[in-house]
């Protein structure tokens, strides 16, 4: 079995996802999989030229899955297609000339290509999503609470949870060790219950296109179980990048 | 300070007043309602002004929802399809019936109340459509009642009534992050409660009695309270007023047969 590539945030920048690309294909150990967690659209390039992209993948290139995340939720919103009306959340970021750079650059036939793309995806024992299967919105960090890590974790039911809300690339090994729970209904009380579960974690896969010049993924190994981060510094000013690449697995 | 909370009262305006009247002998201070006054019962408007009437503070429940926004929801409105069938014929009924004052009055309700440490809802912190059962995930349920910033978290929506106790919790969390070194968070919590009330109106719990909670907010005490009363009345004008009569036969019952929660974790995504 391959390796998985794991993106999010691409947001229109063309260039940061060629540099990805190259990296992915330069890797020791073939990327059978490239999964791309929403926000694939945005304000940082030409969101035009970046799906033409998506929707025509070159020969030899991983097989290709794609989920939506919070910029196409904007741009369903503003479509009238799901959502409150006139994306108030995009509106309260952005301002109006987000909201009118987003409405002018994904044409029509285009937002529905994106409405047929999935919420997210379970894998082996994985979940991949772009914010958690609370919400497209559901923004998840190193400095979330413990508790709501592991709340998500139960929700996804799932080891691994893949994420690309937050745009950062981390981490987090939650282990429950320990809980007792009794329960006492109108029949009288029950025998009290130890809980504990499983370590799991939740991993998020930075961003690609967020930070000009410089582009962050993930590569998981689903033999292994192993977690690697790599960052790439490539030319935002051109599609013909000078790559530097360093890379950081996790143990 | 002592507290009843009450839910679920479905338009059955017997059991109510049966419930009333047992609080009144309980020498309680303040009542809680979590919602859902309307919905398979035959006295919505009844119901609703009994407790306007008596200044009962009340969060939405999700059939008073549904009936201010129309059914909307996902399929999650309903915990199968066969009772999301019912459930649509109980709907149009209501709809039909409801006064506009009524409605308005239950369009205005907030989501959830809080009082110092305790927190009411109807369904979650979430969503007036999740369940929280008694069997969910240990760890999920103590998120829940952190969410809403409780000590006791007062919730309905299932109709049968519970407490359950959450205590010695530990979690640990290993942080690592490119270029930093490792963090390790580790978190406890004290102990936490999640209260069911139950039913007033529509029980499941397999009798046909109302139930409610008692909280004694001084010394942290809960007691589960089982009022029987007239559910005969309320089985016939379930059928007199035009309502299905499967309705009857299920408050008779006291189960909710056919019915169970398919999946009582989802939450809407309407």
């Amino acid at each position: 079995m391959g390796q998985w590539a794991i993106v999010s945030g691409i947001e229109g920048n063309l260039a940061a996802y060629e540099a990805v690309l190259e990296d992915i294909n330069q890797q020791p150990h073939t990327v059978s999989d490239l999964y791309i967690l929403g926000d694939v659209i945005g304000l940082q390039g030409s969101n035009q030229a970046l799906l033409q992209r998506l929707q025509s993948p070159h020969s030899g290139e991983p097989n290709l899955h794609i989920c939506i995340g919070w910029w196409e939720e904007q741009c369903f919103s503003l479509h009238g297609l799901s959502g409150l009306p006139d994306a108030p959340e995009l509106m309260a970021q952005f301002g109006g000339d987000g909201v009118q750079r987003l409405w002018g650059s994904v044409l029509r036939e285009d937002v529905q290509w994106l409405r047929s793309l999935h919420f997210g995806f379970h894998e082996l024992d994985c979940l991949l999503i772009h914010g958690s299967t609370v919400s497209y919105a559901d923004e998840l960090t190193p400095n979330t609470p413990p508790i709501t890590l592991c709340d998500r974790l139960i929700r996804a039911d799932a080891n691994t949870l893949f994420c690309g809300r937050s745009g950062l690339a981390f981490e987090c090994q939650v282990e429950p060790t320990q809980l007792r729970s009794t329960v006492i209904t109108l029949d009288g009380s029950h025998e009290p219950q130890e809980q504990e579960k499983t370590p799991r974690r939740v991993v998020g896969v930075g961003s690609v296109g967020r930070s000009p010049g410089q582009a962050t993924y993930a590569l998981y190994n689903p033999n292994t179980n192993a977690v690697t981060f790599k960052t790439i510094d490539y030319d935002a000013s051109s599609n013909l990048h000078q790559l530097s690449t360093h890379s950081t697995p996790v143990l | 300070m002592k507290l009843a909370v009450i839910s679920c009262i479905h338009g059955n305006l017997e059991a109510l007043d049966a419930v009333l009247s047992d609080i009144d002998r309980q020498q309680v201070e303040q009542i809680y309602c979590l919602g859902d006054l309307v919905g398979y019962g035959p006295y919505p408007n009844e119901v609703v002004e009994k407790i306007r009437s008596l200044d009962i503070p009340i969060c939405q429940g999700c059939w008073d929802e549904d009936i201010v926004e129309g059914l909307n929801a996902c399929e999650c409105s309903y915990p199968s399809q066969l009772s999301e069938k019912r459930g649509r014929l109980a709907h149009e009924w209501t709809n039909q019936v409801i006064h506009p004052e009524v409605r308005d009055y239950l369009a205005q309700l907030p989501m959830t109340l809080k009082q110092q440490n305790l927190s009411f809802v109807h369904g979650s912190p979430n969503s007036q459509h999740e369940y929280l059962l008694p069997s969910m995930d240990g760890f999920a349920a103590l998120e829940r009642v952190l969410s809403a910033g409780a000590d006791v978290l007062f919730c309905g929506h299932t109709h049968v009534p519970y407490v359950r106790e959450l205590e010695n919790a530990v979690l640990t969390v290993t942080v690592q992050q490119p270029g930093q070194a490792d963090a390790q968070q580790q978190f406890t919590a004290p102990l936490k409660r999640i209260v069911n009330a139950g039913s007033v109106g529509e029980p499941r719990h397999g009798r046909p009695n109302a139930t409610y909670v008692l909280y004694d907010a001084d010394t942290t005490q809960v007691a589960l309270r089982e009022v029987p009363y007239d559910y005969q009345k309320t089985c016939a004008a379930i059928v007199d007023r035009g309502l299905p009569a499967i309705f009857a036969w299920r408050l008779a019952q006291g189960m909710e047969f056919a019915e169970r929660a398919d999946d009582p974790s989802h939450v809407c995504q309407r």
